[in-house]
């Protein structure tokens, strides 16, 4: 403990591997001056932070820092056991950490963030966000009452781009999905409603086709597509259609109607796309969300092998004539 | 014929708990691999509530029971004999939807594909 560290706390005795707390030493003989860069602990993490003001309270050292792209809110007073000097031996650190905290939600201290979630097509969001990946924002609590940040959406792209549904979508399935894109968003035109096969006609589809193969019924494989449907009746409104499919869905979408018996392939393909983190709310097991993921990509598969007869290769120009559409 | 029931009775003692009179299934030890089931079952709760058994994410909540019984106890389980299982813990029809619904489509957001989507392939 009361080792010759000068200059930072983590070289004395090569301490890797070791548990973080050490990294908090009592009584070292670190310190830090205003203005100078520092990386923070909070939580279980590491932070870049500038130290604002030094304060000496009964011979102890005190940091007020501030949070580097963090709201002022979080600014905070500190003990030297929670800063480390800034040093890429202890970038390195922070980067280990970071890691380890893996694709769990992080958690949280301290007051909200300003954080808003109706974020646009890009990443900006109005709380800017370290580089390194931070997780902060609204505090709120999981089922278990462990308090956990709200997602924001970067970390819910991280979390797709690392599920391995994703990783393995088919090429010419992505290919699709940037020709709707490039249809809808560009070329102003829609899908024409309603459909034919519908959603809920694929997923029956695709049951039948498990059960010719397998030669028998899969009662698991029946309840995800019972719970795919489920999923695309909802999702459908709330985060599957572009801005320029609003008018439509409204014209279409009366009463008690179920987008699954109106909308096609083109819609449930954007669904897969939203799986990953529809299904983060599950909290499955491991073993389990695996062996879902190979169910979910073999029903992509069959999506692909029936691609010219469930998808449209063209769309309508919109009908209705909506702002400035090539109408026809 | 209240000898004989005597006789019964303490012939019993001496008999193998197979001979054993039926009575009140609760005080009836219970089978072994019911007893297993049922804590597989429960253990099983910790990662899928029951209280998301009737939110949207039930059917998939149900996989996970099903793959969870299967992978612990050797055998399949199809989603009926799950839920039976349930309802022996659960008034199922008494559950309240979670709340985390409001938080997966309270708002509306537009879609948008990932980045990598539109990168070329080689």
């Amino acid at each position: 403990m009361g080792g010759s560290s000068n200059t930072t706390t983590t070289t004395s005795g090569g301490a890797g591997g070791k548990d973080k707390d050490r990294d908090r030493a009592k009584g070292s003989s670190v310190s830090f001056t205003e203005g100078e860069k520092v990386l923070a602990y909070h939580g279980p993490l590491l932070y870049e932070a500038k130290v604002q003001k030094t304060e000496n309270r009964e011979d102890e050292w005190r940091y007020f820092v501030h949070y580097l792209g963090w709201n002022k809110n979080w600014d905070e007073w500190v003990a030297s056991d929670r800063l480390l000097k800034l040093t890429e031996e202890n970038v390195r650190k922070q980067l280990e950490l970071k890691n380890q905290s893996g694709d769990k939600t992080v958690r949280t201290g301290g007051r909200s963030a300003q954080h808003n979630p109706k974020g646009s097509n890009a990443d900006a969001k109005g709380d800017k966000e370290d580089t390194k990946g931070l997780v902060k924002g609204k505090k709120r609590k999981n089922q278990l009452g462990v308090e956990v940040a709200m997602i924001p959406k970067h970390e819910k792209e991280r979390r797709s781009s690392e599920s391995l549904l994703m990783s393995q979508f088919p090429v010419t399935l992505k290919k699709q999905l940037v020709d709707d894109w490039e249809f809808v968003t560009q070329l102003g035109k829609l899908v024409k409603l309603p459909r034919s096969p519908t959603v809920d006609d694929i997923l029956t589809k695709y049951l039948e086709y498990r059960v010719k193969k397998d030669n028998k019924i899969s009662d698991s494989c029946a309840e995800v597509t019972k719970g795919l449907r489920c999923y695309f009746d909802k999702a459908l409104p709330a985060m599957l259609l572009y801005k320029k499919e609003q008018k439509q869905y409204k014209e279409e979408i009366k009463g008690d109607v179920s987008p699954s018996t109106v909308y096609g392939a083109e819609h449930l393909l954007r669904l897969f796309v939203k799986l990953p983190e529809l299904l983060s709310s599950v909290n499955m097991e491991e073993d389990a969300l695996n062996k879902l993921q190979q169910k979910l990509l073999d029903i992509l598969k069959f999506l692909q092998k029936n691609q010219v007869h469930f998808f449209l290769s063209a769309y309508d120009g919109d009908s209705k004539g909506a702002d400035g559409a090539k109408g026809k | 014929m209240e000898a004989a029931a005597d006789e019964e009775q303490e012939g019993l003692s001496a008999q193998s708990p197979a001979q054993a009179p039926p009575s009140s299934a609760s005080s009836l030890p219970k089978e072994q691999s019911q007893v297993e089931l049922e804590l597989r079952l429960l253990q099983a709760l910790e990662f899928y509530p029951p209280s998301k058994l009737k939110g949207i994410h039930r059917h998939f909540i149900l996989y996970g029971l099903m793959e969870y019984l299967r992978k612990s106890l050797d055998r399949q389980f199809s989603a009926d004999e799950v839920l039976q299982l349930l309802d022996r813990f659960f008034n199922l029809e008494m559950l309240k939807p979670d709340d985390d619904e409001k938080d997966n489509f309270g708002q509306t957001e537009e879609f948008a594909l990932p980045d990598n989507f539109f990168k070329k392939e080689e």
